[in-house]
């Protein structure tokens, strides 16, 4: 755009300067010849009052000497009959235009006419005719438009080198922008500010975008305080709402009241492990989630897990396919249950209508993994990362099946802190199967 | 008799022809008597008059023509006189003094009588060379004028070299 703008104003400047030129040299060509014209009547009046056009013709002929371009001069009389007539040897010449008898000077394709009247006192006498060839200008419009051409050309280089350099500067700013938003973006970190200097536009840009992300991370830090005021508050009200709902459970042998107590106590039950999930979270973002690490058998663990799911669900029936063969390894048994439970509901809450979910472990040289199988609506190709982060939900079930979107989060953070892995899997042609592995190998020891 | 008379005619005829190309050599010979008052300077002083004098010696043809111009022209503010002198005794002052080809006289006796400051014009062969300071003379069916430059000067005449360009130069 840049070197086209520039092209365009240079080619009309040029146009403008080789019209002028040629113009101005027209104009100089056409003084030149008439002044030679009035200076030739002049020294032809004697010649004419006396009809001697010898004379005449001899000092026509003096024209050879003085321009190289001059082909052809006529003096003619009075009555316009010619009187006297030069001609450059070797030059084919026309007629000369009619309208030159009103009008002094005359340019045709290649030929410079001009005429002037011959006075002597107060009488025209005759009148003179200079015919000039405009090889010069042939010349003088090449000379012109080589100047401009090279003069172009070389503009055109330097408007598209000057092009080059500024657009590779803004764009390797704007590339360093653009890299940092999508660093930001998939990590979440938002503490990468950008370098910036400069006064222009792009260093607006960057500025708002720093700007921008110290608000975002301050809205961030304030919703994580919320999230762990908010959920430590409603946890402890809770606490006293759950034991004496309890205690009442124990107490109460009526029905229908019996009932009553104990809904109210299954969702006391649910309501906690939300508080609970929000607690985490808010654990996990300030850093203070702590694992308490013991050896465990795993595959006990995973038995008692389904067992404890299986009491609460009525819908689905949990099989344990493989097993590890009794593995021990170190972690925090509490919390790998809640990975295992979490997985294990989610598996029944994501699988309606269906009633199985299956649970294998399998054990390699390094870890050991667990693998929960449903037969559900599984999980789209481009979530399986996603579904992890915080506060995500599934898209289209976020209507259907209620929850926060923060049960993988905390696994992942959990087994992330086991120095472990979980992942999800396509699995057949129905459901999916979300894995978690456990290293064998931890603070040095071999299990 | 009737190829008399047809010879007849074409005697007329020839000497009419002949008549009018020596009245159009006249014209052109008092034309270019005319114009050379152009290119002449004349000492203002000298013939102390208010007109333009013209004088020819002797009967001529060229008489008529110069006539007509006198009638209609004037050299710069003056009025042309022209003036016939019929003896070389009778040349008084005057600017041009043409000298005609058939003159009973002798060129000297003209010459002699002519004052200081007359430019003396001749129209036959050689009188240029014997002392007249024009003289026209045909050169290739054309009109053309000597000039003798030491009668000029002698005469006290200025000439524009535009005039002598144009004249056939004798000593």
């Amino acid at each position: 755009m840049q070197v086209f703008t520039s092209l365009i104003v240079l080619g009309l400047c040029f146009g403008i300067f080789i019209i002028t030129d040629i113009r101005s040299y027209k104009l100089r060509k056409e003084n030149d010849l008439l002044s030679l014209a009035q200076l030739l009547g002049t020294s032809n009046i004697s010649a004419i009052e006396f009809q001697d056009n010898e004379a005449a013709n001899a000092s026509l002929a003096d024209l050879q000497h003085m321009s190289d371009d001059i082909v052809h001069a006529t003096i003619a009389d009075k009555n316009g009959k010619l009187f006297a007539r030069y001609k450059k040897p070797g030059v084919q010449i026309g007629e000369i235009p009619p309208s030159l008898s009103r009008r002094k000077s005359l340019f045709t394709d290649n030929r410079f006419y001009v005429a002037s009247n011959i006075v002597s006192g107060n009488e025209v006498i005759g009148r003179i005719y200079i015919e000039s060839e405009l090889s010069e200008l042939a010349l003088i419009r090449r000379n012109k438009i080589e100047i401009a051409g090279i003069l172009l050309v070389a503009a055109i280089i330097l408007s598209f080198l000057i092009a080059v350099v500024i657009q590779t500067y803004i764009s390797r700013r704007l590339l360093n922008l653009v890299n940092t938003m999508q660093n930001v973006s998939s990590t979440g970190n938002y503490d990468q500010k950008i370098a910036n200097s400069g006064k222009d536009e792009i260093s607006i840009l960057v500025k708002e975008f720093n700007h921008l992300l110290e608000e975002v991370k301050l809205n961030q830090q304030r919703k994580d305080e919320f999230i762990g005021i908010a959920s430590h508050e409603l946890k402890t009200p809770l606490t006293s709402v759950k034991g004496y709902t309890e205690l009442l459970n124990m107490i109460e042998d009526k029905q229908p009241n019996k009932q009553y107590v104990q809904k109210v106590l299954q969702n006391v039950i649910k309501l906690e492990k939300l508080i609970q999930d929000l607690l985490d979270v808010s654990k996990i973002q300030s850093g203070q989630l702590e694992l308490t690490m013991k050896e465990f058998d795993v595959d006990q663990l995973i038995d008692e897990t389904i067992n404890s799911v299986q009491m609460i669900t009525g819908t689905h029936s949990i099989t344990r396919e493989t097993t590890s063969g009794n593995v021990t390894i170190s972690g925090d048994r509490q919390r790998i249950e809640q990975v295992l439970t979490n997985l294990l509901s989610n598996a029944i809450k994501y699988s309606p209508g269906e009633n199985k979910v299956s649970v294998s472990s399998s054990k390699t040289d390094k870890e050991v993994i667990i693998k929960i199988r449903d037969y559900g609506m599984g999980v789209a190709k481009d979530e399986r990362q996603t579904i992890f982060e915080r506060f995500y939900r599934a898209k289209g079930t976020s209507i259907t099946i209620s929850g926060f979107g923060l049960g993988l989060y905390i696994c992942r953070d959990i087994i992330k802190r086991h120095k472990g892995n979980i992942w999800v899997e396509e699995e057949g042609e129905k459901g999916s199967a979300f894995y978690f592995s456990l290293p064998l190998e931890q603070n040095g020891r071999i299990h | 008799m009737l190829k008399r008379s047809l010879s007849l005619l074409l005697v007329c005829f020839i000497a009419a022809t002949a008549m009018a190309q020596s009245r159009k050599e006249a014209n052109l010979k008092a034309v270019f008597i005319y114009n050379f008052t152009r290119y002449i300077e004349w000492d203002s002083t000298s013939p102390g008059v208010n007109d333009f004098l013209i004088g020819i010696i002797g009967p001529s043809s060229v008489t008529t023509a110069l006539m007509e111009i006198a009638r209609t022209n004037r050299v710069g503010h003056k009025r042309i006189v022209i003036r016939r002198f019929d003896k070389p005794e009778d040349i008084s002052t005057c600017h041009i003094l043409f000298i005609p080809q058939n003159m009973p006289f002798s060129l000297a006796s003209v010459l002699e009588r002519t004052p200081k400051g007359v430019l003396t014009v001749g129209e036959a062969n050689g009188f240029a060379k014997q002392g007249t300071a024009f003289n026209f003379i045909i050169s290739r069916d054309k009109l053309k004028f000597e000039a003798n430059l030491k009668s000029l000067f002698v005469a006290g005449l200025k000439v524009s070299s535009q005039l002598l360009k144009l004249a056939v130069i004798v000593d």
